[in-house]
């Protein structure tokens, strides 16, 4: 192996080789500069390789031939390759992105560039301390130099900054050393750490002052005002070393500090990181420059990784893969987004959407967006869990709360970002960026893949993407060449094999799931035929989405119970993101999907208590008083997706703003997700009780009133698809309200509208969304008439709000049975009434459907359309004949379920004895009504054919028109307002409160972050009496400890 | 002595950032920085200071044997060296800095430099 002392030679003497040449040998010095670099970085590769690989023992380089304390010495470790890597290939790569910049600059930019890589490899070799200030130094000074690569005038400015509070960060340093050597006689980090510095006299102040100014150059909040300067200003590939290497450099600086601090300091490094952590990523919520956004980013995460370093008290031996997951994730993507950064021309969030039509960079811009969020299948997603999980099973509940907060809001900006990239305006000019630059993000977004397939085998749990679901989705990436109709027919192939091969082993539970997402996704799929072109990015999202799904399906333990939900959520918010106006609409969603995602993954790590490994099973063996808590936790998670009331505001523009084929998607399919998450708590958790309140009861509540107000609120949409969205709100409330029955009734009712609810809501918007393709609006008074054009569609919806309003003969029907049947059983009476209520409502809006669209007069603009295309039609009428073979023979489905649901409920099954079904109240017999209401029907139609035979045509204009043009000619529309009445009697009941509430909130952050903000008011004495502050305060919080 | 020089280090430093936090002159910043740091450097030195010893140069009056009775601490002389050093680059730097941003706006008022901010 080639000395680790090597990586600081070559980098040193190749910076004065250069200073040798002549100032014309640019391309020469340039080639020199990148040859170093590449050898040193493969030369910490080596390192690495030998450490992770043949399992090398740490090796000590002692620089005079004599051991420490007479000489310097430096150590490496696993640790230190792995940062020097990192340290030098983000270097390399900055270099090779420079390659303009440097060549015009010649070879003394060249030089300090070399100089601060090797200082990065000093900081994180050195076990010395007077040798790290050195190199701190270093560090500052190349830092001083390669801030005037930018092109932006402000830069100098913000180097200054920068340099007046390392001015003091050196006093601090500097005088800390000497007392610190004073006290313990050496400088070397081991031995003080053995003569336990901080017990000696003055000890403890000496390492308050070094360990205060090496912290400094993490850029804690709120002594960080120069660092966002410098990341505002910066040239971008300079800012990637910055955020990615120096900062791991330093978090490695402060880890050697806290060996010798102890316990007692890990406290304070917790306090600081988390307060970084929160702080700075609320301040960067009202950011609207993209780069000084990323400096808070940074700085938030680098605060999550130094409260990782100070929780090493129980994360034990994991801190080194929760710290490396955090870091590498982070250091990756914001290297890579700093680099992309570089190729959009406009310095605001919005100018990204130059980024669009662009495959490759979204690719790498979303690599790093779900690297920097903790999403699957990357390094901080399973850092995450086990930092969750060691956190909830050491009681340390308010840290635990407050790094899902930060994380959430993270999250928040930064799909915001995403979404201006791919629906802000189109840009003016398409950017073609240089193939040296492209290549550099390819990089990246690469080694982050394959970060994550490293932490996924690191972890002790599933390699996510070793998953064939997930890799089958992700292969739909490299075949987004193909036309759309290939892609199509692969994936509706994926979708049944994958049910095919997973049928022996699902119960019947699973099997109605796995039967309604797979098989019901690959026959809306079947819609997808008639998309022209590529449809890029279209597979891959869906694909995610149903890998999700398979994967949640048959998920026997919480890890990959909660992958899979994170998967799902991703998939589907990129689906829904594809509709025109749905920017807004996506962003909620994510937003409250992974504010729910946080709450299952505490309530998962509550109820494993600090095991990493949980089986759902065990969920029954969770002890009180914890139960509850979990059980709270996760039912709020899994109602985030079936948008009950008060988590519902994000459904109705999902829903109604995706493209036709999406909106079944996300409502037949996507909010099953939802009432599965609800069936396996209630399975394994049953009743639960918190302050003597019974759990279930509150679910019914809650279910009850979604119903109620989900239904009030669509009989007054005047979008057709808002309407059915909002019906799904309703209809999920029935089905929860059935699961917190808890009896043998509710159950298999709500597992009814499982199926019920995917098979007309699908056929639903599949018909909306054809008609609205052709009218071009989705507005129900601007459409009439449309029965004689668009029959099938017509037949389509009539079976469809049938099969939908309960009423016989139709499968709803059976829905309805059951559901009174169950509701006559249930304990409480109010939300029953509340319940009972909302039936007819549903009568309202579905009538609506029918009646504005299809009968009344037409418009003269759609005198001439077609009825809709054949692709989406075919899809509607097999839902068609699914209704109508559900309808005869339910027992199919639900025979086999309601012996499943025995095992848990023995009491209140049905009897399912020939044709007819017997409850304890009754009986149903599908059969016998299907031919009662065939024959009434018949009859009555052939009487109305008889009575009309002589009827006389009348003529769409044989009336006469008189009285004014209305300035809103929609107002006299009849189907406009149609339920004004209802409207002024109930209309109360519709306020948009909760819709307010959440506003209210955002706005509230909003507003705070943008007043905390100023505090950062651009001076740099301000800045430098910050920081003085921030050490004062802290040196008196630190007294305590 | 070594109180005095320790003390006087200290009051170096004070004075130096109490200069570099009330002068909104660049210059004025940069000169109370340099007598900052010369107070840091004394009070290494006093640190290191042993009384009654002398300077750490063996030659023929110290021989090696009887070095770690006689000699002051050598470790704290060698720190300040460096630090001297470095000293000089940050502020030959800063200087460097006070140049182009005079160039670019003629002003050495630190807080006309404010345009990133929030």
């Amino acid at each position: 192996m080639v000395s680790p002392i090597f990586i600081i030679a070559a980098g040193l003497g190749t910076a004065f080789l250069l200073g040798l040449l002549r100032d014309e040998w640019r391309a020469a010095a340039y080639g020199l500069t990148l040859a170093a670099l590449a050898g040193t970085a493969a030369i910490a590769g080596g390192w690495l390789w030998a450490f992770a690989i043949d399992g090398a023992a740490p090796v000590e380089i002692l620089t005079a031939g004599t051991p420490a304390p007479f000489a310097i010495n430096l150590r490496l470790g696993l640790p230190e390759a792995a940062l020097l890597l990192l340290a030098n290939l983000t270097g390399l790569l900055s270099a090779v992105y420079l390659k303009d910049t440097l060549s015009h600059l010649g070879r003394r930019a060249m030089a300090v560039l070399l100089i601060i890589v090797m200082a990065m490899g000093g900081i994180i070799l050195t076990r010395d301390l007077f040798n790290l200030f050195v190199f701190f130094e270093l560090i500052v000074i190349s830092t001083g130099g390669l801030i005037l690569l930018s092109a932006e005038r402000h830069a100098l400015g913000a180097g200054f900054k920068y340099l007046i509070v390392s001015q003091l960060i050196t006093i601090l340093l500097l005088i800390g050393i000497i007392f610190a050597y004073h006290a313990a006689g050496t400088l070397n980090i081991d031995g003080m750490a053995a003569a336990s510095l901080v017990m000696l006299k003055g000890g403890s102040l000496a390492f308050f002052l070094i360990f205060i100014a090496v912290v400094a150059e993490l850029k804690p909040v709120p002594a960080n005002g120069w660092a966002l300067d410098i990341y505002e200003a910066a040239h971008p590939a300079f800012s990637a070393i910055f955020s990615a290497a120096v900062a791991s450099a330093s978090l490695f600086a402060v880890d050697k500090l806290l060996l010798i601090g102890g316990p007692a300091w890990l406290p304070v490094a917790t306090a600081i990181g988390i307060i970084s952590f929160v702080a700075s990523n609320l301040l960067a919520l009202p950011q609207t420059n993209d780069r000084r956004m990323l400096g808070y980013s940074s700085v938030g995460q680098v605060g999550l990784i130094l409260t990782v370093l100070g929780q090493r008290d129980i994360l034990g031996d994991s801190t080194l893969f929760i710290a490396g997951g955090i870091l590498f994730s982070h250091a990756v993507a914001k290297a890579g987004l700093f680099w992309l950064s570089g190729l959009v021309a406009g310095r605001n969030l919005q100018d990204w959407s130059a980024l669009r039509g662009q495959p490759l960079l979204i690719f790498a811009f979303v690599t790093f967006l779900a690297m920097l969020s903790g999403l699957p299948p990357f390094p901080g997603f399973y850092a995450k869990w086990e930092l969750i999980h060691l956190l909830a099973g050491h009681g340390r509940l308010v840290l635990l709360a407050l790094i899902l907060f930060g994380a959430l809001l993270e999250a928040g900006y930064l799909f915001r970002w995403f979404g201006y990239i791919i629906k802000g305006e189109q840009p003016t000019e398409v950017i073609v960026p240089a193939r040296h630059k492209l290549s550099v993000a390819m990089i990246a977004a690469l080694a982050g893949w394959a970060l994550g397939y490293l932490w996924g085998g690191l972890s002790a749990h599933n390699n996510l993407l070793q998953t064939l679901p997930l890799l089958f989705a992700l292969g739909f990436l490299l075949l987004e060449w193909l036309p759309a109709w290939i892609k199509n027919s692969l994936a509706i192939a994926g979708l049944v094999a994958w049910f095919i091969l997973g049928y022996p082993g699902y119960d019947p539970l699973q099997l109605i799931f796995a039967t309604i997402m797979l098989l019901g996704g690959a026959l809306i799929l079947m819609a997808s035929y008639h998309a022209q072109g590529r449809r890029v990015g279209f597979y891959p999202s869906a694909m995610l989405m149903y890998a999700g799904l398979a994967m949640l399906i048959v998920a026997k333990d919480s890890f990959n119970f909660f992958a899979a939900w994170e998967l799902l959520t991703v998939g589907s918010y990129f689906l829904i993101l594809r509709g025109k106006h749905s920017e807004p609409h996506a962003l909620s969603y994510i937003v409250f999907s992974l504010g729910g995602a946080f709450l299952i993954l505490a309530g998962f790590a509550l109820a494993a208590q600090g095991n990493s490994q949980f089986s759902i099973e065990a969920l029954r063996q969770v002890a009180q008083p914890l139960a509850p808590w979990v059980f709270v936790l996760l039912a709020i998670g899994f109602m985030t997706k079936t948008a009950a009331i008060g988590l519902h505001i994000w459904l109705p523009g999902a829903h109604a703003e995706a493209e036709t084929d999406v909106s079944p998607m996300v409502s037949g399919i996507l909010l099953k997700a939802g009432l599965f998450g609800l069936f396996m708590l209630l399975m394994h958790m049953g009743k639960q009780q918190l302050y003597g309140v019974e759990l279930t009861h509150v679910l019914m509540w809650i279910g009850a009133l979604s119903a109620l107000i989900g239904n009030l609120l669509a009989i007054f949409q005047e979008d057709a698809k808002r309407l059915l969205a909002y019906s799904s709100i309703g209809q999920m409330g029935y089905a929860l309200f059935g699961l917190a029955m808890m009896n043998h009734l509710g159950w298999l009712m709500a597992l009814m509208f499982v199926i019920n609810h995917y098979i007309y809501k699908s056929m639903l918007f599949l018909s909306v969304g054809g008609i609205a393709k052709r009218t071009g609006t989705r507005l129900m008074y601007k459409m009439g008439g449309l029965i004689t054009l668009m029959p099938l569609s017509f037949i389509a919806v009539l079976i469809g709000i049938i099969a939908m309003s309960g009423v016989p003969p139709l499968s709803g029907f059976g829905g309805r049975w059951i559901f009174y049947n169950a509701i006559m059983t249930a304990e409480y009476r109010l939300p029953m009434i509340l319940i009972f209520l909302s039936g007819p409502i549903a009568f309202l809006y579905l009538f609506r459907l029918i009646h504005t669209i299809f009968l009344g007069q037409l418009k003269d603009e759609h005198r001439k359309i077609k009825e809709a295309p054949f692709w989406i039609l075919l899809p509607q009428f097999i839902y068609v004949v699914c209704l109508m073979v559900f309808a005869l023979v339910p027992g199919l489905a639900l025979r086999r379920v309601d012996a499943y649901i025995s095992q848990f409920f023995p009491q209140g099954a049905l009897n399912w004895e020939g044709l007819t079904i017997t409850s304890d109240y009754g009986y149903w017999s599908p059969v016998s009504i299907m031919v009662v209401v065939g024959v009434i029907f018949m009859t009555l139609f052939a009487w109305l054919l008889f009575v009309n035979r002589k009827a006389q045509k009348v003529k769409q204009f044989n009336i006469v028109f008189a009285g004014e043009r209305p300035f809103r000619p929609e107002t006299t529309h009849f189907a406009w307002n149609f339920f004004a009445p209802y409207r002024k009697a109930l209309g109360f009941l519709t306020q948009p409160l909760v819709t307010g509430f959440w506003e209210t909130l955002t706005d509230l952050l909003h507003t705070a972050a943008d007043v905390a903000r100023r505090f950062y008011t651009g001076n740099a004495q301000i800045y430098a009496i910050h920081f003085l502050a921030f050490v004062v305060v802290l040196f008196l919080l630190s007294r305590g400890v | 002595m070594a109180h005095i020089a320790l003390a006087t280090g200290f009051i170096l430093i004070l004075i130096g950032l109490y200069g570099a936090l009330t002068n909104r002159n660049i210059l004025r910043m940069i000169v109370s920085f340099t007598v900052a740091d010369t107070g840091v450097n004394l009070v290494i030195v006093a640190v290191g200071y042993l009384r009654g010893r002398t300077a750490p140069i063996l030659d023929a009056t110290l021989p090696a044997a009887e070095a770690a009775a006689r000699i002051i601490d050598p470790v704290p002389q060698a720190l300040v060296l460096t630090a001297i050093v470095i000293g000089v680059g940050i502020t030959a730097l800063m200087l460097a800095y006070a140049y182009k941003l005079h160039e670019t706006k003629g002003s050495l008022d630190i807080a006309d430099y404010r345009e990133l901010k929030w």
